[in-house]
């Protein structure tokens, strides 16, 4: 039956976006991610115009991030304090993606940006993971498990220092607030809920241990995506109720799950798993941009 | 360009001989369409009869819907560096946002190109009221009729206009689910040897209705307790779902 949506002003299949929500939330109950950019690409895709796909997208992850941190909550495998520094930067990174989003669609050159930071953000990251998984284990079939050593590097004499009992942590607030004000701009300009820059950035950077990494970006994830949504909401307009309940639902199961699947698999092997799909989608994304498009031409209805 | 193509009509009709006495009257099988949650597009009809006719030679009837007019940005991409970016772009402002024709013949056969360009009748001969390029606007007008017309908003039927007697005719007007709300016209132009003789212009109103337009009018006119809700319902059907699978743990 199809369905249509007052905002992005469509009609739709609803058991095609059900499904969608699903396949997504499914995936971000097992990685930890929000899975936004694989939504969001998926969405415009599928004809949703783009402005709409990433701000509703955001709402989306909001809810199947619920779920999960809930579920990673019951397993106690959450910082909040962590999660609540991050956030403070994201929520200010937040509002500066908005108003870089608003800038560069004047330009013209959105698009451009969007496509760019994507396939070298996915690139990099999936790459670092790649790599870092496939030695992981390595090791762990020659027996020889990798030690983690706490390495002390520049990030470590940074004034501000706090105690995450969590984390197992006593660092400087600065490096979460600043990677939560990047993971912000990400979110609003990419309608993303950042999870593949939060999740290697806590294991790599902060040296988090791996069992609190997955709830505690969920719930970064789920404070920056709400204030995601307000601001589209508010600024653009472009928050579609419906799409979003029907995405929302499709979430919510997959997530559910998701996190079951995840559990039972090893750390390095749901790395992997990440990192190959990061990586598919830089291409995906990369060929985008290098082969002659099927019409140069686009068109966009000015507001 | 909705300015034009009413002061087109009035010109027609003002030039009209007082001689020539067929005159056109024509209606729409519905004048508002309302857009609900299950609408997937529908067909107006737009029928008509010509009064007095005098059977002095071909009579062609040329039926245009149009939507509201909207400003619109083409951009085209090139090769910069192995990348293909937006470089060159057009603006053109007024133009319908929705645009079906419906004729007896092909319209080339119609009339001279002039005429048609005037009361803008074709897909050729749909021109923005006003464009800012710094190129030739051509390839970009063209290319943006190509767009809507992949979408299903833009569109010609030769032979869409079907004669049940020598004075009657009707047209289907196919309105897809993606129309923009608005007020739209649908024209019938009589056209004989290559004139435009008669013209009439009846309002169309698409709106959406029910709970979709609530939400709409509630998205606009209270943006923070709409993105608030929407924030809330996310949050609520996360954790209803998380307490409904928590059973099968």
């Amino acid at each position: 039956m199809e369905i249509y949506l007052p905002i992005a002003e469509m009609s739709v299949h609803w058991l095609v976006v059900l499904g969608m929500g699903g396949a997504i939330g499914f995936l971000s109950g097992m990685f930890g991610v929000g899975g936004g950019f694989l939504l969001t690409p998926l969405l415009i895709f599928y004809g949703v115009p783009s402005a709409i796909a990433v701000a509703t997208t955001s709402s989306h992850i909001t809810a199947s991030s619920i779920s999960g941190a809930i579920a990673q909550w019951r397993k106690r495998a959450l910082d909040l304090k962590m999660g609540g520094v991050m956030s403070a930067g994201g929520l200010a990174g937040t509002v500066f993606g908005v108003w870089l989003f608003t800038y560069m669609r004047r330009l013209g050159q959105m698009d451009l940006l969007v496509s760019t930071s994507y396939v070298l953000l996915l690139g990099i990251v999936g790459t670092l993971m790649l790599n870092e998984s496939i030695s992981a284990l390595r090791a762990a079939q020659g027996g020889t498990a990798t030690p983690r050593r706490m390495q002390h590097t520049w990030l470590h004499r940074l004034p501000l220092k706090v105690r995450f009992r969590e984390s197992r942590l006593y660092i400087s607030v600065i490096p979460p607030v600043v990677i939560g004000f990047f993971v912000g701009i990400l979110s609003a300009i990419m309608g993303v809920g950042g999870g593949f820059v939060i999740v290697p950035a806590m294991i790599y950077l902060l040296r988090m241990p791996t069992n609190v990494v997955m709830g505690t970006s969920l719930f970064q994830i789920i404070i920056v995506t709400a204030a995601t949504t307000m601001l589209q909401a508010t600024t653009n307009f472009s928050v579609d109720m419906v799409l979003a309940l029907l995405l929302i639902i499709g979430g919510v199961v997959g997530a559910q799950f998701g996190v079951r699947v995840g559990a039972r698999l090893r750390g390095e092997q749901l790395r992997l798993l990440l990192a190959l799909l990061v990586l598919a989608v830089c291409i995906r994304l990369f060929l985008g941009l290098i082969l002659p498009p099927d019409d140069p031409f686009s068109v966009s209805v000015m507001q | 360009m909705k300015r034009r193509v009413v002061a087109a009509i009035l010109c027609s009709l003002l030039a009209t001989p007082a001689l020539a006495v067929e005159d056109l009257v024509s209606g729409l099988s519905q004048d508002t369409v309302e857009i609900s949650s299950n609408y997937t597009g529908t067909d107006i009809t737009v029928f008509g009869a010509i009064e007095h006719l005098e059977d002095t030679g071909a009579n062609d009837i040329v039926v245009v819907v149009r939507g509201p007019g909207t400003d619109m940005t083409v951009r085209k991409k090139d090769r910069v560096a192995g990348i293909w970016i937006n470089r060159d772009q057009a603006k053109l402002f007024d133009m319908p946002s929705y645009y079906y024709l419906a004729s007896t013949r092909p319209i080339d056969r119609l009339a001279a190109g002039d005429t048609l360009q005037r009361y803008g009748i074709g897909l050729a001969h749909i021109t923005p009221g006003r464009v800012a390029s710094h190129h030739d606007p051509e390839p970009f007008r063209l290319a943006l009729v190509r767009h809507l017309q992949q979408q299903g908003l833009y569109g010609e039927a030769a032979g869409g206009v079907e004669f049940l007697s020598p004075t009657l005719f009707r047209a289907h007007v196919p309105v897809p689910a993606s129309v923009p709300r608005g007020q739209y016209n649908a024209e019938v132009y009589l056209l004989r040897d290559g004139t435009v003789i008669s013209a009439q212009s009846t309002p169309l109103f698409i709106d959406q209705t029910g709970l979709e337009r609530r939400l709409y009018n509630f998205a606009h006119n209270s943006p923070l307790s709409y993105g608030l809700s929407t924030v809330l319902m996310a949050i609520l059907l996360g954790w209803i779902s998380s307490l409904i699978f928590r059973n099968n743990d």
